[in-house]
């Protein structure tokens, strides 16, 4: 079985992967659906404003003209600005995950911001507002990444949000997720990539097995002579301090750029850091391909896969370089906070209050919907029923609840396993 | 059954023909002038319903739940069918909502669901869709396995196998666990009752509920996983950094209890596991397991009850059914130093499997009716519980007192 087939089995192969043009396509149509309903929602709220006023005063005859200047007024978010949106509240999370002492670990913060990015292809900032998906997302990750927090000690690090804040949009966020919480990250083959070429500079580099007369000092001798990268200043750095720099720089663009451009929907892992590598010391990079692909010529199969292999990496630099931190921006930051203002004018009156309310409106919505009575959720047991039934096995305590309990002892024991890792965990924050 | 393994309906094979493909349709669809509200299946006048919420609707459509076929602490599990075939059915497993549990859905299910959505292979159950219901509970459509699980076979006097059958069922097993850690997962809870069997005698592997990735190198992972009849002396001894070896224990103490028809090492409490695998394998020592005693819950052995590291004969007469290949294989596996265990793939490559026997084939393997019921029992309990009835909750209960 080789890597390949490995990683078309994931979900993030399987459903998060697209071309560009199908990513832009998605976004497009997830935009305008929204603004239909927010168009919608508000002519509704609108109707019911101008039903109350009617039964009060005779109706204004430019009432239609007003009508159809207040049409015009609702504007809504254009798929660009949503995007905007959305990587501004991915650069949010990971100054939020800086919150926490100890750090929330990089792994944990990245994985929320691909969540957040994932939610948002088929959900809109202007019905969800970003903010608290982003708690949500940031939560859902410590337990997707064995970073286990409590809800409450997870809050208490976050400002003016509480815990049933954090959690209410849950199930929605999981929803959006297509219930696939499996993200496939570029850093641990980085760090395999680092250490194979350490070894090489140590002289205990394995040559691929189809360049047969290789050698670990032909390996060494290669890495040795590379020109210098062509941005550095000093150009007599020790490999070992050449290596140590590209890694560190590569790790920086990784948890940066890779996060907040859509390169993990256009790319696979191992192409976006070898594009972040690339970007960090290309000959290193380019040396790197070549003690897997050879240095064949033209014509040969390995010359054509090498170039081929080179194009995409290169096509996912351009888009890393592409990227520019918002905070660096004033112009940026101008122009995010008019589109906050403009989503908080066109946001869904109707979703507004979701955070307050646990989880009722999509189980209100659900139970008010016809058709879904028919799957036969009809013979299971209320939710009276059932708890009903668990308040009594409670007082009940019979033996088997002594077996309830011997398990559930477990649970806070995990926990503070979790905690104890984190120095651990701290480390590996520090050191990337 | 026409969910059969033959035509694995896994997550690859469903959602990748379903869900790319909706939203492809959705996004290709002409917006300036459909302007959505010609898609007939998403009704713009409820504003509540999101795209994502029409894919999950969609789903819950597929199945129509029949009846309940258990109940745990953590989960109900229904039979139920295709609503397009009633012929074809599934296992849904409803995960509860722990009123207790503030902190959303628990572990448990995020890690059952995040790794059942990756893994697909013949010999895991496959997790065929997740949908919410309308309580917002959490559901989880799985292969459907009335064959019961090994654990049954192993107990039931009346059912006869040998080294052949025996053969059969550890290769799936051992393909399993390749699979596993092939993709860097650890299943941490290896053991009969958690090895299901389909209609057609493939075993599979099921509960992920204490799964997890493969740490990053010197990252700390959790020793208490694992039930623990089938818990290596690495977990026991309380080692926070661990490998696939853990699972290829677990997979020794199966081979094992097939072999023997009880359970191999079953000590009453975490020490007396210890103590009873001290005495059946061989003393943890400086010489045969380097770095033991730095372990953080190492106990030195008394004095008197030093055994010596034990050989192939000592395997060989425990496990005469086993052949002397086989014996030297199971050997293997329960290496104390998890260094020198066998890893999935090197077991794979053993003797044993080209030798007579042959294992049978799998349709051929023997089999107890009442595997409905045991499946329904099997999915509804949680990670590293120990099998239920009045002996083992003494034996909780016995270590509950012990361990405070």
């Amino acid at each position: 079985m080789i890597e390949d087939e490995i990683y078309r089995k994931s979900s993030q192969y399987r459903l998060w992967s697209f071309t560009s043009e199908s990513l832009q396509s998605l976004r497009v149509t997830t935009n305008a659906l929204a603004s239909d309903r927010v168009r919608a929602a508000q002519r509704r709220a609108r109707e019911a404003q101008q039903a109350a006023n009617s039964s009060t005063s005779t109706p204004n005859p430019s009432d239609t003209d007003s009508k159809a200047a207040e049409e015009k007024t609702v504007d809504c978010l254009t798929p660009e600005e949503e995007q905007d949106l959305v990587r501004y509240y991915c650069e949010q999370t990971v100054e939020l995950g800086e919150r926490y002492r100890p750090p929330l670990p990089t792994i944990v913060r990245s994985t929320a911001i691909q969540y957040l990015r994932r939610f948002y292809l088929t959900n809109s900032p202007m019905a969800y507002a970003p903010k608290t998906i982003m708690a949500c997302a940031l939560f859902v990750a410590t337990k997707t990444e064995n970073y286990y927090l409590s809800l409450r000690q997870f809050a208490e690090g976050l400002p003016d949000i509480t815990g049933d804040e954090v959690i209410a949009p849950e199930f929605l966020l999981m929803q959006g997720l297509r219930f696939t919480f499996d993200v496939r990250h570029p850093f641990r083959g980085l760090e395999g990539g680092i250490m194979e070429l350490q070894a090489i500079s140590q002289g205990m580099g394995q040559p691929a097995p189809h360049i047969p007369n290789q050698t670990s000092e032909d390996l060494r001798q290669g890495l040795l002579a590379l020109p210098p990268p062509p941005s550095s200043s000093s150009s007599n750095l020790s490999i070992h301090d050449r290596l140590g720099r590209a890694h560190t720089k590569t790790r920086e663009t990784l948890k940066t750029s890779a996060q907040m451009t859509d390169a993990y929907f256009l790319y696979t892992p191992s192409q976006i850091w070898l594009a972040a590598f690339l970007l960090a010391d290309k000959p290193l990079a380019e040396f790197y391909l070549e003690t897997k692909l050879g240095r064949t010529e033209e014509g040969h199969p390995l010359h054509e896969l090498r170039m081929k292999i080179l194009h995409t990496v290169s096509e996912c630099s351009a888009l890393l370089s592409s990227y520019k931190p918002s905070a660096s921006d004033p112009e940026q930051m101008k122009k995010l906070k008019r589109i906050a203002k403009k989503r908080h004018h066109c946001e869904n009156p109707e979703k507004a209050g979701l955070a307050g309310k646990k989880r009722v409106p999509a189980a209100a919505a659900a139970v008010g919907t016809p058709g879904i009575s028919g799957t036969g959720e009809g013979t299971s047991e209320s939710d009276v029923e059932r708890l009903a039934k668990r308040r009594k096995v409670e007082e009940g305590g019979s033996g088997s609840e002594m077996l309830v309990d011997r398990s559930r002892e477990d649970k806070p024991q995990d926990q503070t396993d979790q905690q104890q890792q984190v120095p651990a965990e701290q480390a590996e924050g520090a050191a990337g | 059954m026409a969910v059969s393994p033959s035509i694995p309906r896994s997550p690859s094979t469903t959602s990748s023909s379903t869900v790319p493909q909706k939203l492809k349709e959705i996004a290709t669809q002409n917006i300036s002038t459909g302007k959505g509200v010609s898609h007939p299946q998403i009704p713009l006048q409820n504003p509540d319903y999101e795209l994502a919420q029409q894919l999950n609707d969609d789903v819950r459509h597929k199945y129509i739940k029949d009846r309940k076929l258990g109940e745990g602490t953590y989960a109900v599990v229904y039979l139920g069918h295709l609503r397009a075939d009633s012929a074809s059915y599934v296992a849904i497993k409803k995960i509860k909502v722990n009123a207790e549990f503030k902190d959303g859905l628990s572990m448990d299910a995020i890690r059952e669901v995040k790794y059942l959505q990756e893994l697909s292979h013949p010999n895991i159950i496959a997790l065929h869709d997740v949908f919410t219901s309308k309580d917002l509970n959490l559901n989880l459509v799985l292969e459907y396995l009335p064959g019961g699980d090994l654990e049954m076979l192993i107990k039931d006097g009346s059912i006869h196998y040998g080294a052949a059958d025996v053969k059969a069922w550890m290769g799936m097993l051992a393909r399993s666990v390749w699979y596993c850690h092939e993709n860097c997962v650890l299943h941490r809870d290896i053991k009969p009752n958690n090895l299901l069997i389909a209609s057609d005698g493939e075993v599979k592997l099921a509960d992920f509920g204490l799964a997890r990735s493969f740490a990053d190198p010197y990252l700390n992972m959790s020793h208490q996983v694992i039930t623990r009849w089938y818990r290596p002396p690495e977990l026991l001894y309380g080692a926070r950094q661990y490998s696939g070896a853990v699972d290829i224990w677990s997979m020794g103490m199966v081979f094992a209890e097939l072999l023997l028809r009880v359970p191999f090492v079953a000590g009453n409490t975490d020490l007396d596991q210890i103590s009873k695998i001290n005495d059946a394998f061989g003393t943890p020592t400086e010489e045969n397991w380097p770095g033991v005693t730095k372990l953080p819950n190492y106990v030195s052995a008394e004095k008197d009850r030093i055994v010596p590291l034990q050989g192939r004969d000592f395997f060989l007469r425990q496990f005469p059914t086993a052949g002397s290949v086989g014996a030297e294989l199971l050997m293997s596996m329960c290496a104390l130093d998890p260094r020198k265990r066998s890893t999935a793939s090197q077991i794979l490559q053993h003797n044993w499997w080209f030798i007579e026997p042959k294992p049978t084939k799998k349709e051929d393997l023997p089999r107890k009716p009442g595997g409905v019921k045991k499946m329904g029992d099997d999915l509804a309990r949680r990670g590293g519980e120990l099998q239920e009835g009045p002996f083992h909750n003494t034996v909780r209960q016995l270590d509950f007192t012990a361990m405070k």
